[in-house]
């Protein structure tokens, strides 16, 4: 069956490959292009891949240029749709395997549903950028704002309304359906228990004679606890069999039919978006902050005119505080920004952008100290029990003693100098910051500590190894020109350690963008790990969906810092790049 | 009038007590731009006595001494072209001679320093292939880009060890006429290590052989008496040329025989045992067929 299945598939990359190849070799399709060029372009193209790592990409383009077909096609078969399709298993396998497991948070979220849940996020993010551009406009385009969303919210609220109506005829149809299934199974099991009643009451009265019995010393006590047994284990009997029909019933309830499930998905998905839209009002009239600055900017007028009118000191002191209350307040509206809820696109970014500044510090130490162990073995030998010591401790650790470290120095975080300029709106009043909305605080540094603590290793031991193993050839070279120590070392030792070095950088932030998730979850520091952190204590089915789609999220970005690394340490390498993989 | 020189110089590897010495009582004076080869098997320590004479390593015993001063470290004035090319891979053919200018003119002005690049570059004929790294090119051509190199320190000498040992035999003998050629341009004092007969003998003023190691020493020389330029294709009608190569090729023949024959003697003799014959007498017929073989179990 499996071969089956993907038969046609390969057959239909097969001809459209065949296709490609007809259409470019015998009459090349790009006629202006001489071939020189066209030559030029692909061995760029190829160059390209070669560089960046991917190399599956090779074939396809190879085989866009008319070379070797056959072989191109054959390997593109091997080395990209077979993958493809073991893939496309593994999706199949999931979907097929996650529902049958039932958890605490509901069944295990199959592809299907993590991809709803990003879609969910993705409209999450949506509307915050919408409420964020909504509490800052102002004038003509507030009130235009206002009118679009009024009028969008009136169509919304009638098909609301209407949506609603529907669910809920098709809940009580589907309800009156439900009691038609339910109603034999009732009966049934009514009439059981009613059996198992009478049955009760009966072997009731017989215990009741048989103790008499007992009383009078006509039958001996054994009799007497030998019946209670039995009763007990007919009682039993009977439960049993009347679990039967109430589990029966219980699965018919607690399954409504899907189109139920449907209806009321879309009520609710309709029901969702007015409240986002009377929200968007809210925000657009009362909450809207240029409307509140008005709001204040009136009132100091209106106090103006009173404190002209006063005549009395006291009433002059009383309009002139109020006057000095209602201009701060208005400065502090004007100047204010939307409160932003955390979206998985922004912890991403804030993940993202703490890895980076971990990884830089990371470099920043571990580079210079890695150049110096190489250099000096005396330095390597009072470098080593502090690496062999350090090295093999847990993130866990380091978070803990960065968290207290860091923490002592910011003691009002909010208003240390660090943090308001980073988290300024502006520089200077005039250039855009373009890391406000990170939301700098105390704990994204000591995540980023921690990351640099951990990705450190990798880095100066690659660098020490690098640089200790410089070609001694090169090193003659250096010693037969008399080139200085500082010449030698950015002539001669840093460009023949560079492949090494970025090899461990690669290493580096693989590492720091394992630890930062982990630091994130345990830290609470803003970030993808929070985000899993968060999803899995709300513990409903959606945020298990969230939590997987997190995990991809994780594994896509940490696939292409990768890349990203192999680009470097491919562009740095001197031999082809052909010893890094 | 010796303008460079090896003053009973030894070279031993090894801690104290279990020293091997490799290059033993070398004396070997230079005149100036004078071309000397160093004629040696492998394994004898050519290349060490090259490291000592660029200042590589230092002599255990003895002095190196060139121009009335003592060779304590390496320099540019002493232009050494490494047997393996030892180019910086990350540079280009432009980029290495560059460094290399650089160091030893410091005070020439960025368009100085292309200009000189691009002489040496197109002294040995690589000029097409300057922006190249050394990956992209053949032996050869590194070995052209090592010489512009060498020669663009300006040296007082050049120390060639094994230069074209790597290459083969068309390309080697190119190279060949291209250093005689900028050598004849630019005399100087060169010194070159070679293990070919035909090599030293078609380039060299004077051919010094390097005796096996260990304890490796100087023989005598063999002065090449044939005016320069020679020219390869006529050279192989010259008496003095076949002369030259068959005695030059005899000694070292000989040098090959002496040290395999002092090699042998070094085996220490065996005291002579001989296995005890426990074969019954051959008188006795019957048991004849399964005695041991007495030769067998001697050899």
């Amino acid at each position: 069956m499996k071969t089956d299945s993907h038969r046609p598939l390969l057959f239909i990359n097969l001809t459209i490959g065949w296709h490609g190849y007809r259409s470019l070799s015998p009459e090349p399709s790009l006629p202006a292009m001489a071939d020189s060029t066209k030559d030029k372009i692909k061995y760029g193209l190829l160059k390209g891949i070669d560089v960046s790592g991917f190399k599956v990409l090779d074939p396809p383009v190879r085989l866009l240029f008319g070379e070797e077909p056959q072989k191109q096609i054959r390997d593109i078969a091997k080395y990209m749709l077979l993958p493809i399709l073991f893939v496309l298993c593994c999706i199949l396998l999931w979907s097929v395997v996650a529902p049958n497991h039932k958890t605490r948070s509901g069944e295990v979220p199959g592809p299907s549903k993590v991809l709803t849940a990003y879609s969910d996020s993705k409209r999450f993010e949506e509307r915050q950028k919408e409420k964020a551009s909504d509490f800052k406009l102002e004038g003509q385009e507030r009130l235009a704002m206002v009118k679009e969303v009024e009028t969008e919210l009136a169509s919304l609220e009638a098909k609301a309304a209407e949506l609603s109506e529907e669910a809920a005829k098709i809940e009580a149809l589907a309800q009156e359906k439900m009691a038609a299934r339910i109603a034999p199974i009732q009966s049934k099991l009514d009439a059981l228990k009613a059996k198992h009643k009478a049955a009760e009451d009966a072997r009731d009265a017989q215990l009741e004679a048989l103790a008499g019995e007992a009383v009078a010393g006509e039958v001996s006590s054994d009799t007497l606890v030998a019946f209670i047994r039995e009763t007990e284990a007919i009682e039993e009997k009977a439960d049993a069999a009347e679990d039967v029909y109430e589990e029966q019933l219980e699965e018919i309830r607690s399954n409504p039919p899907s189109e139920v499930k449907d209806a009321q998905l879309a009520a609710n998905r309709v029901a969702d978006e007015v409240q986002h839209y009377k929200k968007r009002l809210a925000i657009l009239t009362k909450e809207n902050r240029n409307v509140k600055e008005a709001e204040y900017l009136a009132k100091i007028a209106e106090d103006k005119e009173q404190l002209a009118a006063a005549s009395t000191a006291g009433d002059v002191v009383k309009e002139a505080k109020a006057i000095a209350r209602n201009t701060e307040r208005a400065e502090d509206v004007g100047s204010q920004t939307y409160p932003r809820t955390a979206t998985i696109f922004w912890q991403t970014k804030r993940s993202l952008a703490t890895v980076f500044v971990g990884f830089i510090i990371a470099a920043a130490i571990a580079i210079p100290v890695g150049i110096m162990c190489g250099l000096n073995r005396i330095f390597m030998a009072c470098m080593t029990p502090i690496i062999s010591i350090f090295r093999p401790v847990s993130p866990v650790v380091w978070l803990l003693i960065f968290q207290i470290i860091i923490g002592a120095f910011f003691p009002d975080p909010e208003n240390h100098p660090l943090f308001v300029t980073l988290n300024q709106d502006k520089f200077f009043g005039w250039i855009a910051n373009p890391i406000a909305f990170l939301g700098t605080n105390p704990a994204m540094i000591f995540s980023a500590c921690t990351v640099a603590m951990c990705a450190l290793w990798p880095a100066l031991v690659n660098t020490a190894l690098g640089v200790s193993s410089v070609d001694k050839d090169h090193m003659n070279v250096a010693k037969v020109l008399r080139l200085g120590f500082w010449s030698r070392l950015f002539k001669i030792v840093v460009p023949a350690s560079l492949p090494l070095v970025f090899a461990g950088l690669r290493i580096s932030l693989g590492v720091g963008w394992m630890v930062l998730i982990a630091a994130e979850a345990l830290s609470s520091s803003d970030g993808l790990g929070k985000f899993v952190w968060d999803e899995y204590q709300n513990g409903s089915s959606q945020s298990f969906a969230n939590i997987i789609l997190a995990c991809f999220v994780v594994g896509i970005i940490g696939f292409f810092l990768d890349r990203i690394m192999v680009f470097l340490q491919r562009l740095v390498s001197f031999d082809d790049g052909s010893a890094t993989a | 009038m010796s303008f460079l020189t090896l003053d009973n110089v030894s070279v031993a590897f090894g801690p104290v007590g279990n020293r091997t010495e490799v290059l033993s009582n070398i004396n070997l004076s230079v005149k100036e731009n004078e071309f000397v080869a160093v004629i040696g098997f492998s394994g004898s320590g050519k290349s060490t006595l090259m490291n000592l004479l660029s200042g590589l390593e230092p002599p255990t015993e003895g002095k190196v001494i060139m121009d009335g001063k003592e060779v304590t470290a390496p320099g540019p004035e002493r232009g050494l072209m490494f047997q393996n090319y030892s180019l910086l891979p990350w540079l280009s053919v432009n980029e290495n001679v560059g460094l290399a200018v650089k160091t030893a003119f410091p005070k020439l002005s960025k368009s100085e320093v292309a200009d000189k690049v691009h002489h040496y570059v197109k002294m040995v004929k690589l000029d097409h292939a300057g922006e190249k790294k050394p990956h992209e090119l053949s032996g050869g051509m590194r070995q052209r880009a090592s010489l512009a190199r060498t020669l663009s320190l300006d040296p007082q000498v050049l120390l060639l060890d094994e230069p074209l040992s790597a290459l083969d035999a068309l390309t080697r003998s190119e190279l060949q006429d291209q250093i005689l050629n900028i050598w004849e341009k630019d005399r100087r004092t060169v010194v070159m290590i070679t293990n070919d007969v035909d090599e030293a003998v078609l380039m060299a003023d004077r051919i010094v052989p390097l005796t096996m190691g260990p304890r490796a020493t100087l023989a005598e020389d063999f002065v090449v008496n044939m005016p320069h330029p020679r020219d390869r294709h006529t050279l192989n009608d010259h008496p003095e040329y076949m002369r030259l190569k068959s005695e030059i090729t005899s000694f070292m023949m000989q040098l090959n025989k002496e040290s395999k024959a002092s090699a042998a003697n070094k085996i220490v003799p065996m005291p002579d045992v001989r296995p005890k014959d426990f074969s019954l007498p051959v008188a006795s017929p019957r048991l004849r067929n399964k005695s041991p073989q007495p030769s067998s179990a001697a050899s």
